[in-house]
């Protein structure tokens, strides 16, 4: 039963949270700007990398400079937005998602040339975790995402609900025909759609980098898990994208426990399959979610 | 008409050589160097590549190929993919006409490229990590050589010193990629013919973030150690990670995929001391072969250690003894000549040792050419046998022969 | 000469990638440029056709399925088989999604194929994938042999493209354009617009499988990695983005210029110090997206321009992509 608790259930929540973050940014550009977002998970990665690079440039702890990083890579995908998304914006909507699979591209290959293909950690060494009861292992780092991830969801609930542009992003996910009539600028809420979800996005990455490791590809890695949870949590519901992404993150850690008999219930090979099969069996089955998000 | 003419640049040649010209007159050789520059082993190719230009370097520092000529080996992405490799064959064969190729990394692209372009093509490829054993049955005109030993070799010696070792349960995770899970499959018969039980095995799929889950249902089944197959940035250091952090195994085994200085440097030497066994080509760090190698790719401000690197000098400076010995940039004759250098008898030539080769060719002696991955001796199949070495962390933390 | 000759050979490479390539995108054209359903699981497709006919042709080997020694052309034909039976099935359920749905959708279902070829080792030998595939004309001497597949290869495309010129041009043809412009209007013409969107759904699958079924033979070796998104997915969307949707000849050329340039700026790079070597690799794919970037802001209708029918007087030539109203 412990077994249970230390390497699925908890591992579980640490994935659940940062798949959750990275989904409330698909999630909010899926209904504002109304195209899956392929890039996004080199959003996530190019925040990981920041956090790498500031941390050689200060050696501070990488907590501290998340922050940072999360400017740094909202202003540069202000940057990507003006020069390859704006243009295209008034096109049909398929043209930018093939244009953020361009983009992906583009930022991976980047990021490769300047930080190389090779493995990195923020911190070298093992540490070892807390151990209560002889038994529970709770791991300081586990208690500071899921701590971060809870803060930064609280952080969107208030931006969402108490600020003007908070509102104005969900009458624009809700409805843009009539935000726009009733005078929303919408190039001001696409503007802050991007910054709220590059910021969420990097630290989403730079989270899964202080759990585990940097890779150039980590961001592709987790894309297609997180577009499950904007999916399952139904498109343009930010709170949907955090369930989202716990059920998520938990079903594919959960997967591998040997829930009938001794062997793993998914064989490991197609532990990564998971995220991928619940996804077909929303599109397929409920396309609008499980909070009756919106379908385009 | 090719022949003719080569025949009559090799009969000028020893003229030329006597006006003293041979600077002048000799012409650059161009050897192909395909690698998965991109893809999923981009991380060990940086090291390897260098390690094949090192050998070039020094050829070159040395007095160059075939009376003063500059060895250039012309670099080529195979991705680690089959329908990349065969594209990049195609562009060093046919473009840019090498005369032989190094590559190309991975088992998959190696299968494609030699099938599809090379062996048609009549061009020698000499591989530094290939290991799938389906390599060897290919019907190749001796046009495919090896100095990475097949799989069917290390999991088998690896299964010995495990044995040899104390080791008589062991738990076994490979990565799902060409190399690991066939090293996988022949170490756990091996292991099993000796009398050893592997109480559990599962196979990872390489890069995720966390290996925790499928670590635990392993540790579930018992064993003394844990037999670790993967490359150690895909999932390698992940699982040591894992393991370590949650007390899941204390005790491992490897291959020569988990043999670089960024496992220790990542994990800790003292966390590791002790606990960590990964077999590796007998490229005995003790012995002077590979001493030679070793210390000019740390000079050249590389790793040493990383996998494959000093079989990746090794064809590439094999490749220069086997075109200076047939004497010409000529595709036909490269076959026999690679195993006039590399297997005994002959002199004997260690890395670095270009001038004396030089020497010791034109008198018209056979090299054997003893490598820093080995003594490197060509079967029928154009394979080594491999010996392995054990190593673990060493007391100046770095990696150490047992 | 020699240098003459070599440069030849390579262009018959070159053009025998580009032709395998352009039956991809033709077969993209036909759900994408024709009907207008993203499928962004290519590789899927042309994965079950690589395997089905390399299993179905190569030598019996111990470690995988296979042995039944069929010639090369049955091989070709039950790939197409077994990828249309798939589309089909896949069809049946999701052809119901939208654009971005879809893509999704066959995406993960491509990703899920993967896995299934690396872990079912007994069938595919998993990662290490099927050697030894037979090759058309692989006895006859260099060059003839790689000439004769280059032939071999373009009679094929010719014969697609004369086929689904003359679909295109056909009442089946017109009406699956009716459906992507404007899907309630057919539908009330009485049109069973499910049924022809799975219809079209499955011919392009059948052509992905071909275009697998020529690799595999072509490369003589496959494992799943040949399946991965960049290579097998992304890089046919730009062909046929590049070429034009909607037109088949802009298919074709978009597959062949895409794939010179993505082959032959390799031969520029080599031209580097190593080190930059390295970067460069990855250089090269940064200038790939960038040229789409730029294709699809300044010439969003590709280099060939879709061919349309004149429906109404009135109405002004809509992009070839204007569906996101449709829903």
């Amino acid at each position: 039963m412990i077994e249970f608790v230390n390497f699925h259930l908890v591992p579980g929540l640490v994935l659940g949270s940062i798949y959750a973050l990275g989904a409330i940014g698909v999630t909010l550009t899926f209904g504002i700007l109304r195209f899956a977002n392929f890039a996004h998970g080199e959003t996530m990665t190019l925040g990981a990398y920041f956090t790498l690079a500031l941390i050689a440039l200060t050696g501070l702890h990488p907590l501290l400079l998340v922050p940072v990083a999360m400017a740094l890579t909202a202003l540069a995908v202000l940057g990507m937005d003006r020069l390859f998304f704006r243009p295209l914006r008034h096109g049909p909507t398929i043209i930018l998602v093939i244009a953020s699979f361009g983009l992906m591209l583009m930022v991976r290959s980047l990021v490769q040339i300047v930080w190389g293909a090779k493995l990195q950690t923020f911190s070298k060494g093992i540490d070892l975790p807390w151990v209560l009861l002889d038994t529970l292992r709770i791991f300081p780092k586990h208690v500071v995402i899921i701590g971060a991830a809870l803060g930064l969801m609280a952080a969107v609930h208030l931006l969402l609900s108490r600020t003007r542009a908070g509102k104005a992003m969900r009458a624009m996910a809700d409805s843009p025909d009539l935000a726009r009539l009733t005078g929303i600028d919408t190039e001001r809420v696409i503007r802050t759609t991007w910054i709220v979800g590059a910021g969420l996005a990097a630290a989403a990455g730079a989270l899964l980098a202080y759990d585990t490791h940097l890779h150039t590809n980590m961001g592709f890695r987790v894309l297609l898990p997180i577009f499950a949870a904007a999916l399952l949590g139904g498109i343009g519901r930010p709170y949907g994208a955090m369930a989202g992404g716990l059920v998520i993150g938990m079903a594919e850690e959960l997967s591998t426990y040997p829930w009938i008999g001794t062997e793993p219930l998914v064989p490991p090979g197609y532990k990564a399959g998971v995220a991928f099969a619940i996804m077909v069996a929303i599109l397929i089955w409920r396309p609008s979610g499980l909070f009756r998000g919106r379908v385009f | 008409m090719k022949r003719i003419l080569t025949a009559a640049v090799t009969a000028t040649m020893p003229l030329t050589m006597c006006l003293g010209g041979a600077g002048a007159m000799a012409a650059d050789v161009k050897v192909g160097s395909a690698g998965g520059i991109t893809g999923p082993i981009a991380e060990l190719v940086v090291p390897i590549m260098a390690a094949r230009n090192l050998a070039a370097t020094h050829v070159n520092e040395q007095g160059g190929l075939l009376g003063g000529g500059t060895y250039q080996l012309v670099a080529s992405d195979s991705q680690c993919d089959p329908k990349a490799a065969v594209d990049a064959g195609a562009k060093l064969v046919n473009v840019e006409q090498v005369v032989a190729v190094l590559g190309a990394n991975c088992s998959g692209a190696t299968n494609g490229m030699a099938q599809s372009v090379t062996i048609p093509a009549g061009v020698v490829m000499l591989s530094d990590s290939a290991t799938a054993p389906s390599i060897s049955e290919l019907d190749d005109n001796d046009l495919v050589f090896r100095v990475a030993a097949s799989d069917a070799y290390q999991g088998r010696s690896l299964a010995e010193l495990a044995w040899a070792n104390g080791y008589r349960a062991l738990a076994v995770t490979y990565a799902n990629d060409d190399y690991n899970a066939g090293l996988a499959g022949v170490f756990e018969a091996a292991f099993a013919e000796l009398g050893g039980t592997i109480t559990a095995s599962q196979v990872h799929e390489p890069d995720k973030a966390s290996y925790r889950s499928e670590l635990s249902t392993l540790a579930g089944a018992g064993g003394e150690g844990l037999a670790l197959f993967a490359y150690y940035g895909s999932s390698g250091i992940t699982i040591l990670r894992n393991s370590l952090e949650n007390g899941l195994f204390g005790k491992f085994l490897g291959a020569d995929g988990m043999m670089d200085n960024s496992v220790i440097e990542q994990i800790g030497a003292d966390t590791l001391r002790g606990n960590i066994m990964l077999s590796q080509p007998a490229s005995d760090t003790e012995d002077v072969s590979y001493q030679a190698f070793a210390s000019a790719f740390e000079a050249a401000g590389h790793n040493a250690t990383s996998p494959f690197v000093a079989h990746s000098y090794d064809v590439s400076f094999l490749m220069a003894l086997a075109i200076e010995k047939a004497g010409a940039a000529d595709r036909s004759m490269i076959p026999a000549a690679l195993r006039k250098v590399a297997n005994a008898p002959g002199t004997v030539i260690r890395p670095g040792e270009w001038e004396k080769a030089r020497a010791a060719i034109a008198a018209g002696e056979d090299i054997n050419y003893e490598g820093a991955s080995g003594a490197i001796e060509f079967d029928k199949n154009g394979d080594v046998a491999g010996t392995y070495s054990l190593n673990g962390v060493g007391d100046d933390g770095t990696w150490t022969t047992m | 000469m020699d240098q003459l000759y070599g440069i030849f050979l390579y262009a018959v490479f070159l053009l025998t990638m580009g032709g395998i390539y352009a039956v991809l995108a033709l077969g993209l054209n036909i759900q994408w440029g024709f009907t207008g359903l993203f499928n962004a699981g290519v590789g899927g497709f042309f994965a079950i056709g690589a395997y089905v006919s390399a299993i179905l042709t190569s030598a019996a080997s111990a470690r995988h399925l296979g042995g039944y020694d069929l010639p090369v052309p049955a091989g070709i034909c039950a790939a197409m088989i077994a990828s249309a039976l798939v589309a089909w099935g896949i069809g049946r359920i999701c052809i119901r999604l939208r654009s971005d749905y879809l893509a999704i959708a066959t995406l993960g279902i491509a990703e899920i194929l993967r896995l299934v070829l690396k872990n079912e080792i007994w069938a595919t030998n998993g990662a290490r994938g099927i050697s030894r595939i037979p090759k058309p004309f692989e006895h006859v001497a260099e060059p003839w042999n790689q000439v004769g597949m280059l032939l071999l290869v373009f009679a094929i495309v010719l014969v697609l493209y004369v086929l689904l010129e003359r679909a295109r041009r056909s009442p089946w043809g017109r009406v699956m354009a009716a459906i992507r412009e404007n899907e309630d209007a057919a539908r009330a013409a009485g049109k069973d617009v499910e049924r022809l969107r799975i219809e079209a759904f499955i011919l392009g699958g059948a052509l992905m499988g071909l275009g697998g079924a020529l690799m595999a033979h072509h490369i003589k070796f496959i494992e799943p990695n040949v399946a991965e998104p960049v290579s097998a997915t992304f890089l046919v969307w730009v062909m046929l983005v590049i070429g034009g949707s909607g037109n088949n000849r802009g298919a074709i050329f978009g597959a062949i210029l895409v794939w010179t340039i993505w082959s032959a700026t390799e031969i520029l790079t080599t031209r580097l110090p190593s080190e930059w070597a390295t970067k460069a690799a990855y250089l090269r794919i940064f200038l790939v997206g960038l040229a789409l970037q730029i294709i699809l802001q300044k010439f969003p209708e590709g280099i060939f321009r879709e061919r349309r029918f004149q429906t109404s007087a009135a109405s002004v030539h809509p992009p070839p992509f204007n569906r996101e109203n449709t829903s």
